[in-house]
């Protein structure tokens, strides 16, 4: 069993890790650990999905073994192949070892999860897949088990932990989704923003790092056509830390937007507008929010 | 504050979430056996008197997409206050909005999405789909009453699609849309995947496959393996138009898609009048006539006016976003009448473009673009078209199959065109 009691004490093993979770997150997260079934996320780009799975196995002090999809993977790359060029030495060489042994498989990340105990692995944007190997994995997900014709069943003595992440592009299965459980996660709201930017920047000034926060929260209200996710916020309070400001200023926002925004129309958007104005407005959010949460 | 509670939950609460489990079912979430011997599962591992917990703990068993929310929203309120779950049927919506992206969080007290999600009508009366059919055989069909009626018999200015008589398809239309799905499926447009097949007639010499015959024979290479890449289906989009203007090639059209949705590996069918509806689902079932009745009712403004611009725009920041239209070949049907803003219609189409591999748009309208004084929105759009079809009238259903299998699949020669610079200020 892994070793988490609790929701509170998985979330303070995360956050030692500077991931942090709301409580929808860390109830389910915990559940999908205690009642060993895989954890299906789905998101917008950049709300932290893969970075939950890379935080678990180090909380835990296990290896992250990561399966990425793309379309036309399959059974050799996801599962298991032959290594050919060392069965067709050894069959020159006069070896006695079978060929079809473990000695001459390789390991690809769903078996590499099986052998490891605790492993936590992660099957990244399975929607780029195509359905046939979803249909496998629909297999390898429910019993943890794999078949190896020339060897026999795989089976794992303690099944992984299973993030699998989805952006949508295609709906997943039903039967896929049943076996699973399932979380949306959100853009965090501006107090998490800020306590996750605080946790992974400490050496940035807490009044740059709210100020900035709260100009990315207003921009998710825009509906713009990429929405910057966490990790461009971190970038671009980055980028004005190593710009040496300390201060959002408009200058200096327009100059780095790049950071922080991928789209050209966006960009544009953005520049066009009254961007003064919106800097001032952020700082002033910022003011009142250092206020309220002064105490805390 | 969390305590965990290893004990197994007691008669009660296994008698409440099976309700509970029952009440979602009967609102058309897929609330499987499996899903609430999840919830029950969870329950044993967390605080059940935790309010956020239990909502957590069955909002993962049970709801499988975003959309899904606000009706779980709504049992899960009743059931934790303990009220009778049986909620009452309320007013419809249309089913593909997404709650969460537009970021509210309602849906405690609206009641949930009746109406044409095709999930819901399925979940609940799935046995009245008629299995053996793909499309109904003509037998299916009261021909002689509607003879006069065909897909290529003449239409007259005021039939009006407005009653379900309408709906009813001739059996030279069937045999059509018979022909229609066999075409799509037999040259639908293709790409080329990452993986290859071993293929004795390909060009790439396989050393895997060479290595792995020649273990047979002592390590001797006497057959050498070949592979050649493989071709998967290339996602057909389409996006069609329903307004008024449309109207009478809309029931052909639908039943076009529908025919395109069952025969194609990939495809995507929307249809938009002032706002954009996703059809994929609600065509998906294999009944013709049930197909089309889910359709109509998810489509909200069916015979509206038009605002294409908008209902791109809608697209792109939704579906768009998620990749529906990359690397696909984008079929849109409409005669480019548009009352919305040609300046956002002309940006979503670029955009539009950029993602797709090849943007068709089909004009019912003969005539050239620059003498319809209406077509503003087309005029605005034409640049960014890469096969631009003018004066297909999409009632001619076999027509469409052609022009489907005619479709070059690859990348068409594009002129930079730069974008629509920033309004001022």
């Amino acid at each position: 069993m892994h070793g988490f009691n609790s929701i509170g004490q998985l979330n303070d093993a995360l956050t030692s890790q500077r991931y942090l979770m709301d409580e929808g997150l860390a109830t389910v997260v915990y559940l999908a650990i205690r009642l060993g079934k895989p954890l299906l996320l789905e998101g917008e780009p950049g709300v932290g999905k893969t970075e939950l799975a890379k935080a678990l196995a180090s909380a835990q002090g296990v290896p992250l073994i990561r399966l990425q999809c793309y379309e036309g993977i399959d059974v050799h790359q996801a599962l298991y192949d032959w290594d050919y060029p060392r069965q067709l030495l050894q069959l020159r060489a006069g070896g006695h070892t079978p060929l079809y042994s473990e000695e001459f498989l390789l390991r690809r990340p769903l078996l590499e999860a099986l052998a490891q105990p605790n492993a936590v692995l992660l099957i990244d944007e399975l929607d780029r897949a195509d359905d046939e190997f979803e249909a496998f994995l629909l297999e390898f997900l429910s019993d943890f088990q794999v078949t190896i014709p020339e060897i026999g069943v795989v089976r794992a003595p303690q099944p992984p932990i299973v993030i699998i992440t989805s952006n949508r592009t295609r709906d997943l299965h039903e039967a896929l989704k049943r076996r699973c459980l399932y979380h949306w996660i959100d853009h965090p709201d501006l107090q998490r923003e800020v306590a996750i930017a605080r946790a992974r920047l400490p050496h940035v000034g807490q009044s740059l790092v709210d100020q900035i926060c709260s100009f990315v929260q207003d921009l998710r209200w825009l509906d713009l056509y990429r929405s910057p996710g966490v990790g461009e916020t971190l970038d671009w309070v980055q980028a004005f830390h190593e710009l040496g400001h300390h201060q959002l200023d408009a200058r200096t926002a327009s100059s780095t937007l790049g950071t922080l925004l991928k789209e050209r129309d966006d960009l544009e958007r953005i520049r066009a507008g009254d961007l003064e104005a919106a800097v001032a407005r952020s700082m002033q959010r910022a003011q009142e929010f250092r206020q309220q949460n002064y105490y805390r | 504050m969390y305590g965990a509670q290893q004990s197994t939950p007691d008669q009660a609460v296994m008698m409440a979430a099976v309700k509970f489990g029952r009440a979602l079912r009967e609102l058309g979430l897929s609330a499987s056996v499996d899903a609430e011997h999840t919830f029950i599962r969870g329950l044993a591992e967390i605080d059940v008197r935790d309010r956020t917990q239990m909502y957590w703990t069955g909002h993962s068993a049970f709801v499988h997409s975003p959309d899904e929310q606000p009706i779980f929203d709504a049992v899960f309120e009743r059931f934790w206050e303990g009220r009778s779950l049986i909620l009452q049927e309320g007013g419809s919506e249309h089913g593909e909005s997404d709650a969460r992206m537009q970021g509210s969080h309602h849906g405690g007290e609206a009641l949930p999405q009746f109406g044409g999600e095709a999930k819901e009508k399925t979940a609940l009366d799935g046995d009245r789909t008629r299995g053996d059919q793909d499309i109904p055989s003509a037998e299916s069909e009261d021909g002689a009453s509607n003879q006069e009626r065909g897909v290529l018999a003449a239409w007259s200015d005021q039939e009006i699609l407005s009653a379900r008589e309408n709906l009813e398809y001739q059996d030279n239309e069937l045999a059509a849309l018979r022909y229609l799905a066999a075409e799509i499926k037999r040259q639908a447009p293709s790409r080329r995947s990452r993986r290859a097949h071993s293929s004795p007639a390909g060009h790439r010499f396989d050393v895997r496959a060479t290595v792995r015959s020649s273990l047979e024979t002592d390590g001797e290479a006497f057959r050498l393996g070949f592979s050649a890449p493989t071709l998967r289906p290339r996602r057909l989009l389409f996006l069609c138009d329903v307004s008024g203007s449309m109207e009478r090639y809309s029931r052909v059209l639908l039943a076009s898609l529908k025919a395109a949705i069952g025969a194609a590996r990939r495809a995507e069918a929307f249809v938009f009048a002032t706002r954009l509806t996703r059809l994929t689902k609600s065509l998906d079932g294999r009944d013709l006539e049930q197909a089309l009745d889910k359709a109509r009712a998810a489509i909200p403004d069916w015979s509206g006016g038009t605002r294409i611009g908008y209902a791109f725009s809608e697209f792109n920041s939704t579906y768009g976003r998620r990749g529906f239209a990359r690397g696909a070949i984008v079929i849109v049907v409409s005669d480019g009448w548009d009352r919305g803003d040609p300046k956002i219609l002309e940006e979503e189409v670029r955009r539009i473009q950029l993602q797709a591999r090849r943007l068709v748009w089909i004009n019912p309208r003969p005539m050239s673009v620059d003498q319809q004084p209406l077509a503003i929105g087309m005029r605005a759009a034409m640049p960014f078209i890469d096969d631009f079809v003018p004066g297909h009238d999409p009632r001619a259903i076999a027509g469409l199959a052609q022009l489907i299998g005619g479709l070059a699949s690859d990348r068409p020669a594009r002129k930079i065109v730069s974008p629509v610079p920033p309004a001022a200020g």
